[in-house]
């Protein structure tokens, strides 16, 4: 991108997220703190998921098409727990390794191939896992779908919104913790590095395909954990919800916030959960006709993805090129 | 035996515009290494401009899909001119992500219209059988079995024996050294999307009778990828050969195997192949395999 434009216009663009936020606290004024909480909770959680395509997509450089396929399996596992009985707050780890196992999984390919023929396994991989959930109809109740029990800890339940939000930021506050650590040590390092240049991270000694493997696990078991909240929090799963255009929301999400950047995750689902809402409301103001043309939301949806991409590459949170030479990627 | 010629024929039927997509795919991304994620989009996009335009506008029906392919061309050209040419020589994602968007535009837009939105429609050539003794096909798979061929024979004919087919082969081979030649190699780019989007618009029309027109018919071309993957994302009768073996496995699939296998066959061939033959299977080791 011209490095004239980055210069003269962060500062503009550097308040937009802000905007962003400010719109969230104006709407949650008008429309009820429940309403608002409810919101802050799925963020966090689809924030959560997005942490994990940070990882696999802008750290260790891969096309990664079946994300949704992962967050799926953490929901099914924690379903499936839950409902034989295990706590919920037992289950959540076992969550996020079910989406580790996966991430390892959906990387084999990886060990032959790279680039767009290792993105397209990862989408057969999603399509085959949603097929499966499907089928596995014994244990999951197919695409009949799965009901889910309230969160709890020994005897406490999160049962209201107040509750929810709080424990999803709290499992976000934790997840961002172990990313940033993560980042800074050497697994972050070969991640960048692999993505940067297979060729050139091999010759210094790190093995890409086990270093996309890691990726791929750390990514996982993200998506799991936030797959397994996300289960409790709408209280009721079934496989199409895990579907492909899932996959590619968490990818928007991730570009529109930043792919390089851990705190992309938390913008990207920022405006993912805000957009609809706001064209909720837009709605209301249009009148006849475009009030109900159910186009709309898919047409603002794709309007912001390629605004995002063809205006500011870097996503929301990313900033310019010198800052990036500053601060180094992630963090 | 007759059972199993018809589900071979339909097999193949829909393996053909399987092949179709992923040729439009393989196109696209052979000449200007762009992903397109919207070839299902300009599917859907074709099949609905042509119904519009016959029964809002009145066209006899063979000049409202013409009509409609030249359309999606003209806007696989303009938004290659506005907007995808900004995805050259940047990480595949870029593209992913900007046709996916474009993609999503064009489904909102058709499903804006409230008379498009609600229903599945039908294009009136559809219902037709053909019975040749106790052998009952139907019209619909032959027509798209002859439009693939034909379409292929013309593709190939374009790419031997004209000069722009032979500068976008140039191109497709080697951008630099086509651009010292004196190809136009923008213009080339543009033609490359057009075309692609020409293509996908025909598969759409083809695939009207089959499944009728409605707004997710272009999930289609989520088998059609596989087809191009396997085809080694560079060949143009690879994607085609392998577009129809997925739609006749698939078909033998659904026949002999347990339901919802069917549907997954071609991923998991797809998953097979990667790890087993991850040159693909239509590339020539050498690397000259033509258009």
């Amino acid at each position: 991108m011209s490095r004239v434009r980055g210069v003269a216009r962060p500062a503009a663009l550097r308040l937009l997220p802000w905007a962003l936020v400010l719109a969230l606290a104006m709407a949650m004024l008008a429309l009820g703190a429940d309403y608002a909480l409810g919101k802050a909770t799925l963020v966090a959680t689809y924030a959560i998921a997005g942490l994990g395509v940070v990882i696999v997509v802008g750290q260790a450089g891969q096309i990664g098409l079946g994300q949704a396929a992962l967050v799926a399996l953490g929901a099914y596992a924690q379903a499936l727990l839950v409902g034989a009985g295990v706590p919920p707050l037992a289950a959540l780890p076992l969550g996020a390794l079910a989406g580790a196992l996966g991430g390892a999984l959906a990387s084999l390919p990886a060990r032959r191939l790279g680039g767009l023929y290792f993105g397209m396994s990862t989408l057969a991989f999603a399509l085959i896992v949603e097929e499966a959930l499907v089928r596995a109809e014994p244990w999951t109740q197919g695409a009949a779908g799965m009901a889910v029990g309230a969160f709890a800890v020994l005897g406490w339940r999160a049962a209201s919104t107040l509750e929810q939000a709080a424990v999803s930021l709290a499992v976000l506050a934790l997840a961002l913790v172990a990313c940033h650590r993560l980042l800074r040590s050497r697994h972050g390092r070969a991640w960048r590095a692999v993505r940067d240049d297979e060729v050139a991270a091999a010759a210094c000694g790190v093995a890409p395909a086990a270093v996309k493997m890691q990726a791929f696990i750390v990514g996982g078991a993200l998506s799991g954990l936030a797959g397994a909240l996300y289960a409790h929090w709408i209280g009721f799963i079934s496989p199409e919800q895990f579907g492909l255009v899932f996959s590619f929301e968490l990818l928007m999400l991730a570009f529109i916030g930043g792919a390089r950047r851990l705190a992309g995750a938390a913008w990207g689902a920022l405006v993912i959960v805000v957009i609809p809402q706001l064209i909720a409301v837009l709605r209301d103001q249009l009148p006849g006709d475009w009030a109900r043309a159910a186009g709309l939301e898919l047409v603002l949806f794709g309007a912001v993805i390629v605004a995002v991409v063809l205006l500011r590459p870097a996503g929301l949170a990313g900033g310019s090129a010198r800052s990036d030479a500053a601060h180094g990627d992630g963090a | 035996m007759l059972s199993l010629l018809q589900v071979l024929l339909s097999g193949i039927a829909t393996g053909c515009i399987y092949g179709l997509v992923a040729l439009s795919f393989v196109l696209i991304y052979k000449a200007t290494e762009t992903v397109s994620f919207m070839q299902g989009d300009l599917l859907m996009l074709g099949a609905f401009a042509a119904l519009g335009l016959h029964l809002q506008a009145g066209l006899p029906l063979a000049a409202a899909a013409l009509l409609a392919v030249i359309a999606v061309g003209a806007l696989g050209a303009g938004l290659e001119r506005a907007v995808l040419h900004r995805a050259l020589g940047q990480p595949h994602l870029v593209a992913v992500l900007l046709t996916f968007g474009l993609g999503m535009m064009m489904r909102g837009g058709v499903a804006s219209v409230p008379a498009a939105a609600q229903e599945v429609h039908a294009l009136p050539f559809a219902a037709d059988t053909l019975a040749i003794g106790p052998l009952v096909l139907a019209a619909s798979h032959l027509w798209v079995i002859l439009a693939t061929v034909l379409l292929a024979a013309l593709l190939a004919a374009f790419f031997r024996h004209t000069r722009t087919g032979l500068a976008l082969r140039a191109c497709s081979e080697d951008a630099r050294v086509a651009a010292l030649m004196g190809v136009p190699v923008a213009r080339m780019h543009t033609l490359a999307w057009a075309l692609g989007a020409a293509l996908a618009a025909v598969a759409g029309l083809l695939l009207a009778p089959v499944t009728f027109v409605h707004l997710n018919m272009g999930f289609i071309a989520l088998k059609a990828f596989p087809a191009a993957v396997l085809g080694g994302l560079t060949s143009l009768p690879g994607a085609l050969v392998a577009g129809v073996l997925l739609g006749v496995a698939e078909a033998l699939a659904g026949l002999a195997l347990p339901e919802g296998v069917k549907d997954v066959v071609p991923y998991a061939l797809l998953m097979a192949a990667l790890l087993l033959f991850p040159q693909g299977l239509g590339v020539r080791r050498g690397g000259r395999g033509g258009v």
